[in-house]
């Protein structure tokens, strides 16, 4: 949504992002998805609204608590994770990535296949 | 014929429901929300900065000063943090007088965040009721701390004043025509067929969606989440028997009607502490010491969690402070506000939540 009166919101987003927590909490979402810290802030600042990036640390601390128990490659892909914890992919998306992984490791050795559908997610994170 | 068209309606920053500046863009077809984005910045303090290099006797104050509404959970989390990092211990006495004023303030906030409702809902005569009945809780405030708002009436180790005898009387009675005059404002609220159509049903979060966004504080209880209130973890609230106020609705209705009812609740446990006041000293002394550590209060609107490195001096080397209204704030603009069915619900389902931009913004 844009209006004529519009402010960039870079800056401000940027400065959430870089507080002690939060940056503790982008470093720890960038491990897990395989990109680098300034990359990750790059989308979330691009994605997300300022409240959403006032939660991050919140909702990341929840998705480790509560997200995708028993499944192990929802588990290892951050199925709930990365779709309702913190939303960087669609759930169409994250569907076809799971279910293609899913279908990898019934050929390919597991961490192959789990590599190659992380390798997806961070594509459609960058998207 | 009735045509639907989309449109953006911006809300805010400067609105007549707000209470601090906050723009939320609503994305609509007709009057149905389907996305909202919220936009802050119009009041950020950078308050944990300045806290930065600090002595704990100025950040103290400083602490309280990061929310006009809730600023004694502020101070009490913010020395008992200290405490915790310089193993001070509080004296029995000094600890049920803390949670006295802790309750006051509680109450305090209720009702603003109740009026602030009532007020959104055209309901003005229960809005001004209700701020009526507030001025008489923090005249009490200031009759134990010496001020109505910010009282710095926390120190590590104790309390700055005692409740003396006519003092606790004349409180108790103020909290009996309390009382009296909540049961009433309740039985308006719970009874009004205009309220029930402006509030039930509206703004529905699910107990899932409160656990995934971290929603604390009454917007997390009123969606059924147990175990939500981290008073019952406070040794002081153990003792008195604290249990937990919870509502499975969700809705707008079910999120003022928990503030109503934790009204009620801190009515009772300032009169329990009141009647089971332990003799003896109310500070206990000790001295500020280095250390870091995380500690978390019940705010009025919820979890409040200080994490603070101190130095040798008992200076801040570090500090971050969340906020209840971090988690509950996204949370209404992502979840409860998505889908409902009319623009004029969007401001009334905001204010439910009970939400301080000062204390998000800090």
């Amino acid at each position: 949504m844009k209006y004529l009166y519009e402010k960039d919101l870079r800056q401000m987003k940027y400065n959430i992002l870089t507080s002690t927590k939060h940056d503790e909490a982008v470093r720890a979402i960038a491990e897990r998805l395989g990109m680098s810290n300034a990359k990750l802030r790059m989308v979330l600042i691009r994605r997300f609204d300022m409240s959403l990036l006032e939660n991050l640390e919140s909702r990341w601390e929840m998705g480790q608590r509560h997200a995708d128990d028993g499944d192990p490659v929802a588990e290892e892909l951050g199925y709930e994770l990365f779709t309702r914890f913190i939303p960087l992919v669609d759930t169409e998306t994250m569907q076809t990535i799971y279910s293609d992984t899913t279908a990898m490791t019934q050929e390919i050795p597991f961490d192959e296949a789990i590599a190659r559908g992380k390798e997806q997610i961070r594509e459609a994170v960058l998207s | 014929m009735k045509k639907t068209v989309d449109v953006s309606i911006p809300l805010g920053p400067m609105h007549p429901c707000w209470k601090e500046p906050v723009r939320l863009k609503c994305e609509t077809a007709g009057e149905r929300v389907l996305k909202t984005e919220l936009e802050l910045g119009y009041m950020k303090k950078g308050i944990e900065r300045i806290m930065r290099g600090r002595p704990w006797q100025e950040v103290m104050f400083l602490a309280e000063r990061v929310c006009g509404i809730c600023s004694v959970v502020h101070n009490m989390v913010f020395i008992e943090t200290m405490e915790e990092i310089s193993d001070i211990a509080v004296p029995p006495r000094a600890a049920y007088l803390r949670v006295v004023v802790n309750e006051l303030d509680r109450m305090a906030s209720h009702l603003i965040a109740n009026f602030s409702y009532c007020y959104t809902i055209e309901h003005e005569t229960l809005a001004m009721y209700l701020l009526n009945t507030r001025e008489t809780v923090l005249d009490n405030l200031e009759r134990i701390t010496g001020s109505r708002i910010n009282t710095a009436y926390m120190i590590p180790g104790g309390v700055r004043f005692d409740l003396l005898p006519e003092d606790a009387a004349a409180m108790l009675a103020d909290l009996v025509k309390v009382e009296d005059e909540m049961k009433r404002y309740v039985r308006i609220f719970e009874t009004g067929p205009l309220i029930a159509l402006r509030s039930k049903g509206i703004g529905f979060m699910s107990r899932e969606e409160a656990i995934r966004s971290h929603t604390v504080g009454p917007t997390a209880r009123a969606s059924g989440v147990e175990d939500s209130d981290i008073r019952l973890r406070h040794p002081t609230y153990r003792d008195l028997g604290f249990t937990q106020i919870t509502r499975t609705e969700g809705d707008n209705f079910a999120r003022v009607m928990v503030r109503f009812q934790e009204v009620f609740q801190s009515i009772d446990l300032i009169r329990k502490c009141v009647e089971t006041l332990p003799d003896g000293p109310i500070r206990g002394g000790g001295l500020c010491k280095a250390g870091e550590a995380s500690y978390a209060g019940e705010a009025p609107r919820g979890e409040l969690t200080y994490t603070i490195k101190t130095d040798e001096y008992g200076r801040v080397v570090d500090i971050a402070i969340q906020t209840p209204s971090i988690m509950n704030i996204e949370a209404c603009a992502h979840t409860m506000i998505r889908d409902v069915a009319s623009i004029a619900d969007v401001t009334s389902t905001f204010i439910s939540s009970d939400p301080c931009i000062a204390c998000n913004e800090r």
